[in-house]
């Protein structure tokens, strides 16, 4: 297949591979491909930065996630391990691109094989201090906003202390 | 003086041109029309390469059967037998066939080093593994008795089998090096050839392998020496100026060669070599051009004929105020490989090539990438670069 061009307004240009040549690469692949491309390279792009964060997320609708849900979705346990350890990789460098397995991750979760269960815990864990992450940083935005409220005497200790127990309730 | 035009910005507008060019008139034609009185060999995967490989032996055998003299054809690799296509610009090889008879005194020594060789290529493909050719000569010292005649050999296999040497999975040492904007695939690995230090990406042998995954340059520079290679890695030329930088550190062996034909073939993007003004670098130009003559039956595979020669050139020397004490006189040997240079078709046939070689000999005069430290030695990265990438200064 030819590589795909894109032609920046400057006279540059970007050339990616063909999503259709991705089809022999090994399943997790193009998930790391992805988030590689938007994680360093985009930003670098200009004029077809939008274009190309399109053409990403066809790649991962068309390739990346129907190749990982066939083999997370078979019975072959070698090859569900061996995605399962990229996928986790990936899930620690960036929780988001790891979203597409998150719903087969219960029934990876009563599979037999031991291994299988043990990423499977792990990624669930991932999602898990991802989320508290998140939350945490938005309490901690509220809780600045509640500080400054108190500050100004425009709510009451008590409602400052209550929101103060729950931040520290998360955070720990 | 020299400093002010040093800060110029230069925008590689030649260089562009080019390049548009190229992408309006879209990528080359994957399939080259040789001539018909040249072989036509195939680059082929393990599968269609190992098919091959048991009709060659089925011949042979049925050959014992019937006859009880087997032999084996192969096309001839002599120089007579090396043939220059105008139209494509390739060095190919003609169908002058020969016959290694395995009942002769002459040539059973070759025959058996032949027959080894076979065997080791079978052995490689079934395993899916890669072989370098010092290996290749580890693998049975006493017939081969010198890496020169298992080397020929190996040459010998890929020739009767009518294809590319490292589709027998017998490559090269890795030599080359490539760096800049460039990413590729390793099996199940992404390389980023702009993270990897001044030092770059070895190019592998094992290309079946890699895969060119992403790119955001506009030009690709081939330099012969490693010294100006690393000047250039060193002032991260790619940032300024988007661009693959790749060396061979002399001729460029199979794996560069091919290498950089992938890339042409695949990004399409305008190639330039840089090289010592001397004969040798001249040749060396010749050989990514047009491929070499020893491997003339690769050379649709190997050669790259849109790559432009952007310097040293003789007529650079003056214009760049080239200081007379880093200019070297030239010996005979010099004077002879330029005289022969001149004497080769394709040269012949390109004019501006012609009169730079001509005013070699004319002035007797050689120097190399790193006379410009004369003038800084940020001269080559800051002025000759640039401004010729600009002005189109180029052959």
């Amino acid at each position: 297949m030819d590589i795909r061009i894109f032609k920046k307004k400057d006279g540059g240009v970007v050339q990616l591979i063909d999503k259709e040549d991705m089809k022999e690469w090994p399943i997790e692949l193009p998930l790391i491909f992805i988030e590689y491309i938007k994680s360093k390279q985009l930003d670098n792009y200009g004029s077809v930065k939008k274009e190309v964060e399109k053409y990403l997320d066809e790649i991962m609708e068309d390739i990346a996630i129907p190749r990982l849900v066939s083999v997370l979705e078979g019975d072959d346990n070698e090859k569900i391990i061996l995605a399962l350890t990229r996928i986790e990789e990936i899930s620690r460098k960036d929780i988001d691109m790891a979203k597409p397995i998150k719903k087969y991750l219960p029934d990876l979760l009563k599979k037999s094989d031991k291994q299988i269960v043990k990423l499977a815990q792990t990624i669930s864990k991932n999602f898990s201090n991802a989320e508290r992450k998140k939350e945490l940083a938005q309490k901690r935005k509220i809780m600045r906003e509640k500080e400054k409220l108190f500050l100004e005497g425009k709510i009451s200790g008590e409602e400052y202390a209550k929101f103060r127990r729950e931040y520290l309730t998360l955070k720990e | 003086m020299a400093k002010k035009q040093i800060s110029n910005n230069y925008n590689l507008q030649a260089a562009k041109n080019l390049y548009l060019e190229y992408l309006e008139k879209g990528k080359e034609s994957k399939i080259i029309d040789l001539p018909p009185d040249t072989v036509k060999i195939d680059d082929l995967n393990r599968k269609e390469m190992l098919d091959r490989l048991y009709r060659l032996v089925d011949k042979v055998l049925e050959k014992i059967y019937n006859t009880g003299r087997p032999s084996i054809e192969l096309p001839s690799r002599s120089s007579t037998n090396i043939i220059w296509d105008e139209e494509n610009d390739l060095l190919l090889l003609g169908k002058q066939i020969m016959e290694k008879q395995f009942h002769t005194l002459t040539s059973v020594a070759d025959i058996t080093r032949l027959m080894r060789v076979l065997e080791v290529v079978n052995e490689l493909l079934n395993e899916d593994i890669h072989a370098t050719k010092r290996e290749i000569f580890y693998t049975d010292v006493n017939l081969f008795q010198e890496q020169k005649n298992s080397d020929k050999s190996i040459e010998d296999v890929a020739t009767m089998l009518y294809t590319t040497r490292n589709s027998t999975h017998i490559v090269a040492a890795p030599k080359g090096t490539c760096v800049g904007r460039l990413r590729i695939r390793d099996r199940n690995d992404i390389i980023d050839l702009e993270g990897l230090g001044s030092g770059g990406w070895t190019i592998s042998p094992m290309l079946d392998n890699i895969e060119i995954i992403e790119s955001d340059a506009e030009f690709i520079l081939v330099i012969e020496k490693d010294a100006a290679m690393m000047r250039l890695a060193e002032a991260r030329f790619w940032r300024k100026y988007p661009c693959i930088l790749l060396t061979a550190q002399g001729v460029g062996n199979v794996a560069v060669r091919m290498f950089l034909k992938r890339l042409s073939k695949e990004l399409n993007l305008p190639i330039f070599s840089l090289v010592d003004s001397d004969p040798y670098g001249h040749y060396i130009h010749s050989v990514y051009l047009r491929g070499s003559k020893r491997l003339s039956y690769e050379s649709p595979f190997l050669a790259t004929p849109n790559i432009k020669l952007l310097g040293v050139l003789t007529r650079d020397l003056d214009k760049y105020k080239i200081p007379q004490e880093v200019r070297i006189k030239m010996n005979k040997q010099d004077e002879k490989r330029i005289k022969d240079l001149l004497n080769e078709d394709f040269v012949k046939k390109n004019k501006a090539w012609e009169t730079d070689l001509k005013l070699a000999l004319k002035l007797k005069i050689k120097a190399e990438i790193q006379a410009f430290a004369s003038h800084g030695f940020k001269f080559l990265t800051d002025r000759y670069l640039p401004e010729k990438l600009t002005t189109g200064d180029w052959i």
